[in-house]
């Protein structure tokens, strides 16, 4: 580890720690540990969703996925930016207004159902924990880039594994939401910093967007791979055009027709279902306030995603022409270009930054994988602590109780993700590391998009739905993305296994299908009237809005006070 | 403590249900126009040859940049639009005074 990595490390951690310390839960309610007292800013929601919401796959992957496919990378930066316009058009503001502690309380309530409750927490768990195995096999693999060394009896990998996930639950354990709040606005910021960091220092290098692309257009795509003879540069089949060449600025190098729109669909519709960040939008003061926080977030994930997009084509471009200049490349590329896409940025970073530029840019890999975690483990401490303990194991839980539940399945969760992400180990990093980090989050979005989002989505627009229908719908969505997963992992022949390992096209419409079947032939809750006004009312919000003015007026004499007292001791200092 | 300022906030099930029925409408409309957009892109890259292979200043096509910057901007204008236009219907359909008696309404979803 070198003194520039080892520093950027030790600050970093050092400012979460301070932040978490500073902002841990006063009370201990468990509206203050999960919902951060509900009285969370627009913008620095809308920082924590981003913290939430761009993982190691966010940072590395999307760049690695356009490095590696061109335009089809792409759409992995549309999809995951484009998840939240149906979040803010369908589910922010009516999902606050409701307001509960996660996903299975709000469909548990709104259905008036503890069956509806529990598959949800079977669902939410599910996608958890999809979700947090490819962080902390991504926090294994940045461990490694960034140190390289393990602590006594552990290797590289398995101490990030270890470390990464004991500290984060450690934090989350201590700082609840409302902790953690501000360590993922932070967090999120640093990530911008050293994307935005290296996208000046390539833009400032004389690199220009456009023509790159057209210059990598020019000539057919070909990646690593390696044969018999080692490793060699093989051209990319196209998938949609099978007799020309693939290229880079064209759609083909990676999906096939469906496959493209299947991708999409997919990533889109999931981030609906995501539980750690649906859960953010609880902390939200009112139903305005999430949706304002929605439109934050959808200019966040903008700018981050086309920066992504940006530093993959100049990745691609940039690597090859500086090979002859930094020796230390020979290992990492084939004729100029990387075997191991998701390396992508850390090399530009030590291209224009040297050791420092790496240790800027594995720092924030290592951020945006913790900063995943600790959202990940948040959700699972409501689901467990809030709709299992506190509703079916200890109705007669006190306000500690509760609250020492949801830090203790932090603890087993974390473990639960430690031992499964050391048993997944790779055995070295070989491009076998990515595909199982991004293979895994894409199954967290696919199940999230097939059994979570077409049940919300209908308990919150259409009054019919019910318990039953909810409960199918969810089973329906779930069975069917699992199976299709599971068929696209067998040799189903090209083209169609790239659509089964992106299920939501079929998963959530026969979903929603079902959910509407089944809910027409049974009775809704006796009091969805009364539902309704919450859900689409505004009278709490306007409520909340009256006491915020009441508050900061009746502060106003003091302050009026405090200035006068101000100005006289400044005057009698000008006099004297 | 909870403060009560004496002041009687709430909605009657009528101006809900208006409202309701207000908000899909928005939210229907721009997320068929988000649709278009959003799954046009990939679309016109598979269907029009310029799309691919024209070229803008510098030599990226259209539909590059559409999925590289474009798309995002556009996220960006119809999620402002959305949520001003859903907060100024709420705003004006919602919290009106009462005459403290609610008045009938249909039901979405109603199967009698």
């Amino acid at each position: 580890m070198t003194a520039a990595g080892a520093g950027t490390l030790a600050v970093l951690l050092a400012l979460v720690t301070l932040v978490t310390l500073v902002m841990r839960p006063r009370g201990s309610s468990t509206v203050d540990f999960y919902l951060a007292g509900q009285r969370v800013g627009v913008a620095s929601n809308a920082l924590a969703i981003c913290g939430d919401y761009f993982s190691a796959a966010s940072f590395l992957g999307v760049a690695a996925a356009v490095y590696v496919s061109g335009l089809d990378g792409v759409w992995y930066a549309v999809g995951f930016a484009a998840g939240f316009v149906p979040v803010l058009l369908f589910v922010a503001a009516p999902l606050r207004r409701f307001g509960e502690f996660s996903i299975p309380d709000f469909l548990g309530r709104r259905l008036a159902s503890e069956r509806v409750r529990l598959v949800a927490v079977g669902v939410v768990q599910i996608v958890i924990l999809s979700y947090l195995i490819p962080q902390a096999v991504g926090s294994g693999i940045t461990w490694q880039l960034l140190v390289g060394r393990g602590l006594p009896g552990l290797s590289a990998y398995a101490t990030g594994v270890v470390l990464s996930t004991a500290v984060v639950a450690g934090l989350v354990a201590f700082g609840g939401m409302r902790g953690t709040t501000w360590t993922q606005a932070i967090q999120f910021l640093l990530l911008l910093g050293a994307l935005v960091w290296l996208a000046l220092a390539v833009a400032g290098s004389g690199f220009h967007y456009s023509s790159a692309v057209a210059e990598l257009s020019a000539e057919p795509l070909a990646n690593p791979a390696q044969g018999d003879d080692g490793w060699y540069l093989r051209p990319e089949a196209n998938q949609i055009d099978p007799g020309t060449p693939a290229l880079f600025g064209q759609p083909g190098a990676a999906y096939g027709p469906l496959a493209q729109f299947a991708l999409i669909l997919t990533l889109v519709l999931g981030t609906a279902g995501l539980p750690h960040v649906m859960n953010r939008y609880f902390t939200s003061p009112t139903g305005t306030a999430a949706r304002m926080t929605t439109v934050w977030v959808i200019g966040l994930a903008g700018l981050f995603y086309a920066l992504a997009v940006m530093l993959g084509t100049a990745a691609r471009q940039q690597i090859a022409a500086a090979v002859d200049d930094h020796p230390w490349l020979d290992e990492l590329t084939v004729d100029g270009v990387l075997r191991v896409p998701e390396h992508a940025l850390p090399v530009l970073g030590r291209i224009y930054g040297g050791d420092s530029g790496l240790a800027v840019v594995a720092a924030g890999a290592l951020v945006a994988v913790m900063s995943t975690i600790a959202g990940l483990l948040l959700a699972a401490a409501a689901s467990w602590g809030h709709d299992v303990y506190e509703r079916h194991i200890n109705p007669r839980a006190s306000e500690s109780q509760a609250v020492w539940a949801g830090r203790v399945s932090t603890a087993f969760v974390a473990v639960a993700a430690g031992v499964l992400a050391i048993a997944m180990e790779p055995r070295e990093l070989t491009p076998a590391v990515p595909s199982i980090v991004a293979a895994m989050v894409t199954w967290a979005f696919a199940i999230a998009g097939s059994a979570l989002t077409p049940v919300f989505v209908l308990a919150i627009w259409w009054r019919g739905t019910t318990a039953a229908g909810a409960t199918a719908g969810m089973a329906v969505g779930g069975t069917v993305s699992v199976s299709m997963f599971v068929l696209g992992a067998l040799p189903v022949g090209p083209g169609l296994g790239e659509t089964l390992m992106t299920p939501t096209l079929v998963a959530a419409p026969l979903a929603a299908l079902v959910t509407w079947l089944v809910s027409r032939r049974t009775a809704p809750p006796d009091d969805v009237e009364r539902q309704w006004l919450v859900l689409h009312g505004t009278a709490a919000d306007r409520h909340a809005e009256r006491l915020a003015r009441l508050t900061l007026a009746s502060l106003e004499p003091t302050r009026r006070r405090s200035g006068r007292a101000a100005r006289r001791r400044e005057g009698r200092g000008a006099n004297g | 403590m909870e403060y009560d300022d004496g002041v009687d906030e709430h909605d009657t099930p009528a101006e809900v249900d208006a409202a309701f029925r207000t908000l899909r409408r928005v939210a229907i409309t721009h997320v068929v126009l988000f649709l278009v957009a959003v799954l046009g892109v990939p679309a016109l890259s598979l269907t029009l040859g310029w799309w691919s292979d024209g070229q803008l200043a510098g030599g990226m096509s259209p539909g590059f940049a559409m999925a590289a910057f474009g798309l995002y901007a556009f996220f960006l204008v119809i999620g402002l639009a959305a949520a001003s236009l859903s907060s100024a219907v709420e705003a004006r359909m919602l919290g009106g005074r009462h005459t403290g008696e609610d008045d009938g309404f249909p039901a979405d979803g109603d199967r009698s």
